[in-house]
């Protein structure tokens, strides 16, 4: 067992029995899914936008190569700067040194999950420059020194009053005196005074991008806040850190590519800010940065697109809705599982991004209930996946030697009938002999692992099989 | 039992082969399809002269037909798999869709929620069949409860290597049972039962859990008493 | 940055290349089925869109109706410099409206950080979302995000049933060639992030009003 599956499984026993935590991810989520279903009225075939959704990232991504090219052609034609890096370091190397050549002592950003995924920040910060969380949420975990909850909630898992403590302490000159604490238009009013001097004063903005449009050479940034807008027109320098499976092929796809991303994410019919950037402020326009960097991120994206039966996981456009409908998210939330990438697409995605040996156990922790699937607006076989993740585990005969010994002489006991009704006949003994000398709930019980958390079953004294054959055959 | 006595009632003449053993499912879902393989080449060949199987289980009736098509792709059983998957049937199912029979002359009286179970409704897309029939059983008062869609858990493997996690979706479920007012729990899934039924004991919950053919196998008859823990087990 | 600075980019298409030799599955497509509601009515929906998302819409005859009509906006505003596009139409209405109010016009440069208000013009009005669509070559990149009020100004010609046919228009009149930016605006700046309970206003404008006129040339 590595160090990541044991950290997972502590956390996710410490959050599982954390009640008002699960209550709070509850609501939130009752919230969305109602949402959902009034967001979801403006489409007549919600099928049919899912499937149309499919079908741009499908043809994006299996000719990946092309459309890199083309957006990166036509933003260099504006005037835009564009950084393949390899790996998390080249990215982050390529910012550091901007930031240090320009002089930059003040970041805005705005969410942006692959900055998380590369550690951006902390490589700012070590630089000396001051680096704010512009999105509501991010902010908020940024001032609780946690990582997101949530890929498009970040701070989910916090009440008003969690908040309002929060604010009260760090952003005391931000709140309004008068005010009452813990209203949430106060929280909002507080931080929006608090980033505005940050946004005023920053040298540089960062910022993800949703989609990279390769016909029109433009990135494509989604938020309800503005803090994107802000970002992107105020400070002199704008970098755009995306994967570089965020490509889509045309403008036109954003048409059904933005309601479905509004309402899988929030239950919105659309976002309100779309912005769309293809460059630096061109000559003759009144503002803007005077440069635009784009960064496309490889970091084993490419190792996943050669991965011809799991190359559809790069149609995620991190929605979140796959975390929303997962019973395993909601029991124990974004933090236990301890990667960027939180629930079902979090699960598929690390093994790829960070070795199957370490990161098989997030694929082994779900019911492979399907509800995943069931919602993912651009058709991403999550759960099948997860299962392909573990046979891949299998064969790179990466399990536990007990557990390939115990499948073995499982298989064993299965292949034949005879063998089959001994081993239950078995199983039954030992089972009920454990109860008769008192040692249930000991090292010796064999269902001690069950027990845990169930009452204990009531062990058949005959198999169907003896029954079928004194009465059934009938 | 109580499958093969519905589905004799409606007329079904049934055979049990000896011969089958597991459809091969634990160990498909926990990674290890070499150990899966021969077993599932074992049921192909046990069940392939059948007319129809029926499986009072919508998880191992999902793996005949949705697994072994991937899981025995380029074999020599491949055809026969295929072939298979279209003639197994979830218990239901089968009464409902095959059978083309609603009502098969079942008396409970009591208040009934059905729960979910994942594979039969999200694999077999199968969410009205257990409650057609349910509808129809005299005295049965049929409500749903809160998150009937939601899995509760059990995952097979998944129970036992994360338990608490497992532990934590049952709690879930058994609370929406409880909000639902129901007496009894069914369900298409014996594991299912199996896992909502501890939680439920656990908790000393008054709710119960059943499987949909032992509500259809009740008829009212005063020899037949309901003993919850040994029918859900001998449901096959 | 020269290519030769950038090894990655060579390196990362190679394996693009490489991977994309084995080809992945796809879905079938299936019969093509109509996604979208359909906007029967443009000026209705968008009317009733904007309600549903805060927006404030007001129908006037023209422009003469339209300064009228942007008075009385300004003068539920706090007292205070405000910003409008420079654009001859602007001139005209901003004019009869602004009620000796100082102008920052958007020749001298971006709005103010103390701006009570932002006026600007749009590329289109799209009826299925009530959505706004701006280019950053009118009034630049702040104005239609900087003060807590944004008023658009903008003909009932302008509007256009959806998405779809907004991005088309984008793409036929070329205006990624001479904007750098293009932004697709619904409803005011707005936040669920605490217990999901909506506050509008976050970093944006906690008001969009859209004064669209019936006729532009009057």
């Amino acid at each position: 067992m590595t160090t990541a599956s044991q950290e997972f499984l502590r956390a996710a026993a410490r959050e599982s029995a954390n009640l008002p935590r699960r209550q709070a991810i509850r609501r939130a989520i009752d919230q969305y899914d109602a949402a959902v279903q009034r967001g979801r009225e403006q489409f007549l075939d919600y099928e049919a936008a899912r499937r149309k959704c499919y079908e741009i990232k499908w043809e994006a991504l299996n000719h990946l190569d092309r459309y890199l090219e083309e957006f990166e052609q036509r933003v260099r034609a504006r005037g835009g700067q564009v950084f393949w890096a390899e790996r998390a370091e080249d990215a982050r190397r390529y910012v550091v040194d901007l930031a240090t050549a320009r002089g930059v002592r003040t970041v805005v950003k705005s969410k942006s999950m692959v900055a998380e995924e590369i550690h951006l920040t902390p490589a700012l910060e070590k630089l000396g420059a001051r680096v704010f969380e512009t999105d509501l949420g991010e902010f908020i975990v940024q001032l609780r020194n946690e990582p997101p909850f949530h890929i498009v909630t970040p701070a989910m898992h916090l009440t008003r009053a969690d908040i309002a403590k929060l604010f009260e302490e760090k952003l005391a000159e931000a709140m309004s005196p008068a005010a009452s604490r813990d209203d949430p238009a106060e929280l909002v009013a507080a931080a929006r005074r608090a980033l505005r001097r940050a946004f005023f004063s920053a040298e540089m903005g960062i910022t993800g991008a949703n989609f990279l449009v390769a016909d029109a050479g433009l990135i494509a940034i989604t938020t309800n806040e503005g803090n994107d807008r802000l970002g992107t027109a105020l400070p002199r320098i704008h970098v755009a850190i995306a994967g570089i499976e965020k490509v889509i092929p045309r403008l036109e796809d954003l048409a059904v590519l933005w309601p479905v991303l509004a309402t899988a994410g929030t239950g919105q019919t659309i976002t309100c800010y779309n912005t769309l950037i293809g460059g630096p402020r061109a000559p003759a326009e009144v503002d803007g940065p005077q440069e635009f960097h784009v960064v496309l991120l490889d970091n084993g994206r490419t190792d996943l697109l050669a991965d011809a039966e799991q190359r559809d996981v790069l149609h995620c456009i991190r929605c979140g809705a796959c975390l929303n409908a997962c019973p395993v998210f909601r029991s124990i939330g974004g933090h236990a599982y301890g990667t960027t990438y939180s629930g079902p697409i979090g699960s598929v995605l690390t093994p790829h991004l960070r070795g199957l040996n370490e990161f098989q156990h997030l694929s082994y922790a779900s019911s492979l209930c399907g509800a995943c699937t069931t919602v993912c607006p651009v058709q991403i076989d999550l759960h099948h996946h997860l299962l392909h993740n573990r046979r891949n585990a299998v064969r790179a005969s990466d399990r536990p030697w007990s557990e390939r010994l115990a499948f073995r002489f499982w298989r064993w006991t299965m292949s034949g009938s005879r063998r089959f009704a001994l081993a239950g006949w078995l199983g039954r003994a030992t089972l009920r002999g454990v109860r008769a000398l008192g040692l249930a709930g000991t090292t010796l019980d064999l269902l001690r692992p069950w027990t845990r958390y169930h009452a204990a079953p009531v062990i058949p004294r005959k198999s169907f099989r003896a029954l079928w054959r004194k009465n059934g055959a009938r | 039992m109580d499958t093969a006595r519905v589905l004799r009632r409606i007329g079904c003449a049934i055979d049990f082969p000896e011969a089958q053993t597991c459809c091969g499912q634990p160990a498909f879902n926990t990674g290890y399809w070499d150990e899966a393989r021969p077993l599932a080449e074992r049921f192909v060949r046990v069940f392939r002269s059948a007319e129809a199987v029926v499986c009072p289980s919508g998880s191992c009736t999902t793996m005949v037909r949705n697994c072994y098509p991937e899981l025995l792709a380029g074999t020599a059983l491949s055809g026969d798999a295929n072939s298979l998957g279209q003639r197994v049937f979830e218990f239901s199912e089968f009464v409902v869709k095959v059978a083309g029979i609603r009502d098969v002359g079942a008396y409970f009286p009591h208040r009934v929620a059905v729960h979910d179970a994942c594979h039969a409704l999200r694999e077999l897309r199968i969410k009205e069949e257990p409650r057609e029939l349910l509808r129809r059983v005299r005295g049965l008062e049929l409500v749903e409860m809160p998150a009937s869609e939601e899995c509760c858990g059990f995952g097979g493997t998944f129970a036992v290597k994360f338990g608490m996690i497992s532990a934590a979706m049952g709690d879930t479920k058994a609370g929406n049972a409880e909000a639902s007012g129901a007496e009894y729990v069914a369900s298409t899934d014996p594991s299912c039962l199996l896992h909502i039924d501890g939680i439920l004991r656990r908790r000393n919950s008054p709710v119960r859990t059943i499987h949909v053919a032992s509500i259809l196998a009740q008829t009212g008859r005063a020899k037949e008493s309901v003993e919850i823990a040994a029918r859900a087990r001998s449901a096959e | 940055m020269e290519r030769a600075e950038n090894p990655g980019r060579e390196r990362i298409l190679a394996r693009i290349h490489s991977a994309l030799r084995a080809s992945a599955p796809r879905h079938d497509a299936g019969e093509k089925r109509a996604i979208f509601v359909s906007v029967a009515d443009p000026l209705e929906r968008f009317q009733q869109q904007c309600a549903l998302t805060s927006t404030e819409c007001m129908l006037v005859p023209d422009a003469a109706a339209a300064a009228e009509a942007l008075r009385t906006v300004l003068e539920s505003i706090p007292a205070g410099e405000i910003f409008a596009q420079d654009a001859p139409l602007l001139h005209r209405i901003v004019q009869r409206a602004e009620g000796g109010r100082a102008v920052r016009w958007s020749n001298a440069g971006p709005p103010n950080e103390g701006s009570q208000a932002t006026i600007t013009l749009a590329e289109c009005l799209v009826a299925s979302h009530g959505s706004v669509l701006i280019a950053s070559n009118g009034a630049g990149r702040a104005a239609s995000v900087a003060a807590p009020v944004h008023i658009v100004l903008a003909g009932e010609s302008q509007l256009v049933p959806d998405l779809a046919s907004a991005l088309a228009r984008a793409k036929q009149d070329r205006l990624a060639e001479t904007n750098s930016c293009l932004f697709l605006i619904t409803g005011s700046s707005r936040t669920a992030d605490i217990e999901k309970i909506l506050v509008l206003g976050a970093h944006g404008p906690r008001r969009l009003v859209v004064i669209v006129m019936r006729d532009l040339d009057a």
